[in-house]
Parts: structure tokens; C-alpha cells; sequence
């Protein structure tokens, strides 16, 4: 579903060179729920950038769902994003002038979906996330987890392959963001394969597999078998036998 | 790809800053229609034709205050002298100077009875010789000129013949043809004056007169002892003439004034000096209206990239190309534009109706407010397209970054 290998990114100045990721390698298998945990500054909104496509890399070789993505044109890129990639992020980034149903048919609109095609799909996402009866509020009418449900109902709406969450119950409050996390775990579970980058290591424990980044690079992952109430830390031997 | 239904649903959830370009719009639309429409009705104005060649010819005025003078018999003998000078081509004596801004005018009828003189044509009224084609340059399109022993000497009642301008003739006589008609001068005597020949075009002495194309020529010299010359020569020779003239005259008869010498082309730029002024004046605040206005729409679209970056990166993120964020721009001020402009054109209409009203001008045409609607799309364009492009650059990254 998505190979990085010896992905680097390089922020160059006139005075100096910053290695955001060096040589990093990373393979997710369709259906996977991975969790990307690491301190500040360890690279793990770039990861996600060069994942979701929304930067590019320096060097290395990056294949999603099959496509190469090195030297992709920018119209390209956006087409990929817009049908392979569901986006939630942890500051929601509803468009506050349009109600949910807008919102949520933003993604629909560039995929060239026509109006009767854009309100079923909508109204099923947004019934998926259970804020149909809501699709006329404005964002600023909901609260935190309302909102990132939406977000999460937007990033629904196109089916993409896989779902990129940032930080996705970074600014809600432990009863919301367990209602998220349960939110995508169902779409997980659906067939969805999901990156999510946290902070929050027990919520990094409800993935199937965590990733932790140190200085820009895998140092360490561990993948948990099993439903949530018999996870079970395997070795890195185990883990890659399973991969 | 266009998103007018959610692009609507933002203006109106937003509606301060749009509803103020709008206003801004709207005016703009309104004032630069009527300014256009009265631009182009003052250049249509100072455009027309006189009939004249207006380079070449200038005018002079004798005024004889011996009264030993003779002044219908001198003044056949200053046209002759004046004819004589080097670079003269032709000479005439003149009730009035096509242009200048005075001169005469008279009803006609084709009759002398009281009913028969009731609502008849105005012309303006030339009252000279033979020469008097030549000299303006008009062009003889039916009949004939005045032979020099018909032109007569010693006042208006001695004319019999007419020379008509096309239009005089036209609006006179319909269809008829205009040579051999016979026609009475207003109110002034019953002397009967047949047409002999049609000019053309020749205008008459005031540019806002409203039938500047209606004129008569009589066959007659005044015999004025203030009397009016008009005078065709090379334009090298003019100045020289401006000497020569008055040098010739006075060695004739020293005891006289003569002053003058402005060409055609001298009093066609002051009576219309007005208009110009006034072309000039809206011209300016027309290009400033558009400025200012392309200024807001380009004022606008920065400040909302600027208060957008975050939602424009999430657009991006979700799937927008760089084409769909610059048409998004473009599409939000179309439709401010579009709105804009319909409304102001209807206050447009509205506003020519009051100036029509209070100040005579003619009606506002509608392809003024049409065409400044389309001017204001192509300005809208070019405010927008480079700011939008702009837009279009910002990282998809952007979303997961704090701005």
C-alpha cells in the first residue's frame, strides 16, 4: 500500500542544512492501523507531509497504492490526494463559512463528482460519523469532537484508500478524543488503512503496529496483536514475519 | 471548476468586506457609464465635420467709421484687394464665421401668410458672393453656384437665390428635390428666394446648436460698415497675410480698423474648449474610478489570501489544483463584479433618466453600462489573476502547520 525506502528530506538554508528524515524506510500493508509517536522536532508531520503528498522529498523512492511518486507534476499529486488520501487533522481546519455538508463535499467538488453524486455521499458520511441531522450548522456551531468528526466525515466522503491523521484528538479532551479514536477504529476495521501521528501513547497503543521516529528516522516499532483488550507487544523479528 | 454555490455561501456568511467593494462597485458602474456615455457623446460632438476647410481659412473684420465711406460700394472693392494678395485663394464677404460661436440664424417658409410661417425650419444664415464656396472649401452636390452678377450689394432684402446645405434640404423638403423650391426668409419681408444649388455640409456658427448642419447661403453683401471677411489661402501664407491684409486696406482708406484673423480651426478649438474640458475631466475620473475599484478587488483578494492561508492549504491538501484556487478568486469576484455591475447598471439607467432630465442630454444607450461591466470583468482579471496566483502557490503543507 505505501513503501517509503531511504526517504531523506533536506530544509536547506544559506547557513545551514537540517535533516528532517534521513534514509528512512517504512512499509504499510493495505488494511493496517499504524501509529507514528516521536518527540518534537523528530520529523513526524514531515513523514506525514511526504506521505499525504503534500511535500516533496529529497531523495529515495516513494510508491503508494502502486504509484511511483517521485517527480509527480502538482496537478498529479493533487488528483492522488484527492482520491487515494483522506486528511484529518488535529486543528480540524473546517472551512468556518461553509455549513458541514459544504464542507464536507469540498474534496467531492474537485473530484468532479456531479451535485446528486456529491448529496449522497455527503449525507453518508456525515451519517457515518452521526452528524447527519447537522449537515446545515456552521463549524463554529459544534463543538471540538463535532468538528473533527466532520473532518473525519470529509475525509470519508471521497472512500479514499487510505486515511492520514494528524495529531487527531490532539485538541479535544480524553472523552472526545475516545469517541475519535472509536470512530476510526470502525473505519479501520471497514478495510481503511490509517496512519495516525500522536503524542499520546495510549491511544498509539490502540493501533495495530506504532512507529517511533527519533532525529528523522525509524528507531523502533512494535506491533500489537489482537483486539484492544488482549494487545500484546511483539518483537521486532515478530513484527517483521507479520509485515 | 467552478463553485459558485459555495463561493455564494461564503460571501453572504462574510458579508462586510464584499458588501463594501459591492457598494464600491456599484457606483463605479453607475458614475463611469453616464461619464462614458457623456465622454463619447462630447467626442462625437468635436468630431463631426464642418464641411470646412478649417486650416485654410480665417477670418477678418473691417470696421469703416468714415462716414464718407460708402460701405457696400467699399466693400466689393476690400474683397477685390484682399483676392489680389499673393497666397490668397479665395475671398468673400461674410455675415458670420462658420464655428465662431456668433453669428446669424432665420426661419423659412414656403409661403408669406401667417399660417404658412408658423413652425418652419431654422437655418443659420450666410449672406455672401461667388466666392463664398470656394473660399469655405464646401462641395456643390446639386445645382449651381451664384454667378457674380447675381450676388447683389447693400442688404439682406436684396437676396433672391439660395445655396442649401444637404441637411437644410433634407429636413426641409423630405425626398423632394430641393432645386427650383422657392422659400420666404422668417419673418423678414416677402422677397421669394429660389434655391439654386446644395452644399454638402456647412455648419454653422455654434457647435451646441442641434441643427449645426442646417445652412443657407444668400446671394448678398450686406453692406455693413462693419463688415466681415472670410479668406482661404495656403496655411504657409497666413501669417504673412495677417500683415499684408490690414496693410493693403489701409493704403486703400487709412481711416479704419481691421482686426481679426483667427482660422476656422482657431474658433472650432475654442468653442469647443468646453466640451474638451469636459471629456478631459470625466476621462480622468473614469480612469481613477477603475483604478481605485481595481485597487479594492485586488486589495480584497490579498487580504483574504491572507486570512485564507490555512484554508487555502487544505483545499490543496484535499485535492485542489493550483487552477482551482485561481479560479476560485477569479469566481468570487466575478460574481462581485457581476452583481455589482447589474445593479449598477440599473442605477445607471436611472441616473442618465435624471440627467436627461435635468440637463438635456440625450438617453443613456445600454450598451454603456454593457460595456462597462465587461470593461470592469477584464480589470477584475487583471486585479486578481496575479494575487491568485499567488494563492495557488501556498503548500499544501500548509494545513498541518500552524498559521
Amino acid at each position: 500500500m505505501l513503501s517509503m525506502n531511504n526517504i531523506s528530506k533536506v530544509f536547506k538554508t544559506d547557513l545551514v542544512e537540517t535533516h528532517a528524515l534521513r534514509d528512512f524506510n517504512l512499509e504499510v500493508n493495505e488494511g493496517e492501523f499504524v501509529a507514528v509517536t516521536g518527540p518534537s522536532g523528530s520529523g513526524k508531520t514531515t513523514f506525514l507531509n511526504i506521505a499525504g503528498l503534500l511535500e516533496g522529498f529529497t531523495h529515495g523512492d516513494y510508491f503508494l497504492d502502486g504509484v511511483n511518486i517521485s517527480n509527480l507534476s502538482d496537478n498529479k499529486s493533487a488528483a492522488i490526494r484527492n482520491e487515494k488520501i483522506g486528511f484529518i487533522f488535529q486543528g480540524f481546519n473546517l472551512i468556518s463559512d461553509l455549513n458541514l455538508a459544504e464542507n464536507v463535499e469540498v474534496p467531492l467538488r474537485y473530484r468532479g463528482f456531479n451535485a446528486k453524486e456529491r448529496k449522497i455521499r455527503v449525507e453518508r458520511a456525515l451519517e457515518q460519523v452521526g452528524l447527519a441531522s447537522r449537515m446545515k450548522h456552521l463549524p463554529t456551531q459544534l463543538s471540538g469532537g463535532q468538528q473533527q468528526r466532520v473532518a473525519i466525515a470529509r475525509a470519508l466522503a471521497g472512500e479514499p484508500r487510505f486515511l492520514l491523521a494528524d495529531e487527531p484528538t490532539g485538541n479535544l479532551d480524553s472523552l472526545m478524543a475516545r469517541q475519535v479514536m472509536e470512530l476510526l477504529e470502525d473505519i479501520n476495521k471497514a478495510g481503511t488503512t490509517i496512519i495516525m501521528v500522536t503524542h499520546d501513547a495510549d491511544l498509539a497503543r490502540r493501533a495495530q503496529r506504532n512507529i517511533q521516529i527519533v532525529d528523522g528516522q525509524v528507531c523502533d516499532f512494535t506491533m500489537y496483536q489482537g483486539g484492544q483488550s488482549e494487545q500484546k507487544p511483539l518483537t521486532i523479528a515478530d513484527a517483521a514475519s507479520v509485515a | 471548476m467552478f463553485q459558485i454555490k459555495p463561493i455564494l455561501s461564503m460571501l453572504m456568511r462574510n458579508k462586510s468586506g464584499p458588501l463594501l467593494l459591492l457598494i464600491q462597485i456599484i457606483l463605479s458602474v453607475a458614475i463611469v457609464a453616464n461619464a462614458s456615455f457623456i465622454i463619447a457623446e462630447r467626442v462625437g460632438l468635436i468630431a463631426r465635420e464642418s464641411g470646412i476647410v478649417e486650416s485654410e481659412v480665417f477670418d477678418l473684420t473691417v470696421y469703416n467709421f468714415d462716414e464718407s465711406i460708402i460701405a457696400h460700394e467699399q466693400n466689393l472693392i476690400d474683397v477685390e484687394i484682399i483676392r489680389n494678395l499673393d497666397g490668397v485663394k479665395a475671398a468673400t464677404s461674410s455675415s458670420m464665421t462658420p464655428l465662431s460661436g456668433g453669428g446669424w440664424s432665420s426661419n423659412f417658409s414656403y409661403g408669406t401668410s401667417e399660417e404658412e410661417r408658423k413652425d418652419t425650419p431654422n437655418a443659420a444664415l450666410y449672406y455672401g458672393d461667388e466666392q463664398m464656396l470656394s473660399t469655405l472649401g464646401v462641395k456643390l452636390i446639386e445645382g449651381r453656384n451664384f454667378y457674380p452678377d447675381e450676388v447683389s450689394s447693400g442688404g439682406p432684402e436684396l437676396a433672391s437665390l439660395a445655396i442649401v446645405s444637404a441637411d437644410f434640404a433634407k429636413d426641409t423638403f423630405g425626398d423632394e428635390p430641393a432645386i427650383g423650391q422657392v422659400m420666404y426668409r422668417g419673418n423678414i419681408g416677402d422677397q421669394p428666394m429660389k434655391i439654386i444649388g446644395v452644399v454638402e455640409r456647412l455648419q454653422s456658427a455654434w457647435v451646441d446648436y442641434s441643427n449645426i448642419n442646417r445652412s443657407v447661403i444668400l446671394n448678398t453683401e450686406l453692406g455693413s460698415a462693419f463688415t466681415r471677411f472670410l479668406v482661404r489661402a495656403d496655411e504657409s501664407a497666413i501669417a504673412d497675410l495677417k500683415e499684408a491684409i490690414p496693410a493693403a486696406l489701409h493704403k486703400e482708406h487709412p481711416n479704419r480698423v481691421v482686426s481679426g484673423f483667427t482660422t476656422i480651426t482657431e474658433h472650432r478649438n475654442s468653442s469647443y474648449r468646453d466640451h474638451e474640458l469636459m471629456a478631459t475631466v470625466l476621462s480622468m475620473m473614469v480612469v481613477l474610478l477603475l483604478l481605485i475599484t481595481s485597487l479594492g478587488l485586488a486589495g480584497m483578494v490579498m487580504f483574504n489570501i491572507e486570512r485564507r492561508t490555512k484554508q487555502i492549504g487544505t483545499r490543496r491538501a484535499l485535492g485542489a489544483k493550483k487552477r482551482d484556487i485561481v479560479s476560485f478568486f477569479l469566481v468570487e469576484n466575478y460574481l462581485l463584479c457581476l452583481v455589482g455591475g447589474l445593479l449598477g447598471g440599473l442605477i445607471a439607467v436611472q441616473l442618465g433618466q435624471q440627467l436627461m432630465t435635468l440637463y438635456s442630454l440625450p438617453k443613456l444607450e445600454l450598451i454603456y453600462p454593457i460595456a462597462t461591466v465587461a470593461g470592469l470583468l477584464v480589470l477584475t482579471t487583471i486585479a486578481v489573476i496575479l494575487p491568485a496566483q499567488k494563492a495557488a502557490k501556498i503548500s499544501p503543507a500548509t494545513a498541518t502547520r500552524s498559521v
